[in-house]
């Protein structure tokens, strides 16, 4: 019988659609009935959503940059 | 006629569409010409990606600024020994996070021997325990989720993930490398770093849900 524990350690391949037919129909049906299991579900995607987000963030200011090119300048020779 | 790191005006002769050209193909153009529009584009395409890798792994602001700068150093005088066996990022992001650990092995802030493989959020029955639904946070509209605050609790629960956790997590999830991609940047067996993947992300839900849920009281 298929319990709350299958369905997070299976979540992985779950969100990734690489469950087998059988394993994906039985976590389904519990799914249907849990709302645990599905608050779970729901909070694990969008999770992953929101720190998919920090690729967007640059940490890198100006002064960063600034002080990265002067170093480059003295490394570089020029042509 | 561009200015370039150096402040030297560019060549006369029309420059390649560096925007649009292949890591390895900047590589093989800078190695041959030495052109340091081609390094300029070079540092254009990973300063950004470097440094959040860095800062990642130390959770150090200098630390990674120093590493940045260790990192196209090192380009600038071993560029000829990348041999293009692997991906070109996959070799960069691999140096640095070389340089990262050495870092943080330097200030002794390195903490391999901290385990979530027994993080699970069920109890001892397999059972979810009752107050995930009472918490559900993912309806919250984005204005909030996505808010400077809520960004800053994300990456504040991103960083409490133990190192080997963290760098997995982020090279994965935030940077978007394939499993096989974050296997040879860090020399893991992909079950390796998909079970490491699978602790980061429980512990990172179970945090969120306890952020969002004070954040909201």
């Amino acid at each position: 019988m298929v319990m709350c524990k299958d369905v997070v350690e299976n979540i992985m391949e779950y969100i990734d659609a690489e469950l087998d037919d059988k394993t994906l129909e039985e976590l389904e049906k519990h799914l249907d009935e849990c709302p645990e299991c599905q608050a779970f579900v729901r909070t694990y995607k969008k999770m992953l959503e929101l720190t998919g987000k920090l690729r967007e963030r640059t940490f890198v200011t100006p002064d960063i940059r600034q002080r990265l090119k002067e170093l480059l300048k003295s490394k570089l020779k020029p042509n | 006629m561009i200015d370039t790191i150096t402040g030297q005006r560019g060549k006369e002769t029309s420059p390649p569409d560096l925007v649009n050209t292949t890591d390895e193909k900047l590589i093989e153009l800078f190695v041959s010409s030495n052109d340091e529009r081609v390094f300029e584009e070079i540092v254009n395409r990973y300063t950004n990606k470097i440094y959040r890798l860095a800062f990642r792994i130390t959770r150090d602001h200098h630390s990674a600024e120093e590493v940045l700068q260790e990192i196209f150093i090192t380009l600038i005088n071993k560029i000829d020994t990348f041999r293009g066996g692997s991906k070109f990022s996959s070799w960069l992001y691999r140096v640095t996070a070389n340089a990262s650990y050495m870092h943080l092995r330097a200030e002794k802030k390195y903490e391999s021997d901290v385990s979530l493989e027994d993080y699970v959020p069920y109890d001892e029955n397999g059972t979810l325990m009752g107050r995930i639904k009472a918490n559900d946070w993912s309806e919250r509209p984005d204005k909030a989720l996505l808010s400077k605050e809520a960004m800053e609790i994300i990456e504040k629960a991103v960083n409490e993930l133990p190192e080997p956790y963290r760098v997995v997590f982020h090279l994965r999830d935030v940077e978007g490398f394939s499993n096989e991609e974050v296997s040879e940047v860090l020399g893991l067996s992909v079950p390796a770093l998909k079970s490491r993947l699978h602790r980061a992300r429980l512990f990172l839900r179970d945090k969120l849900s306890d952020y969002f849920y004070e954040w909201s009281k």
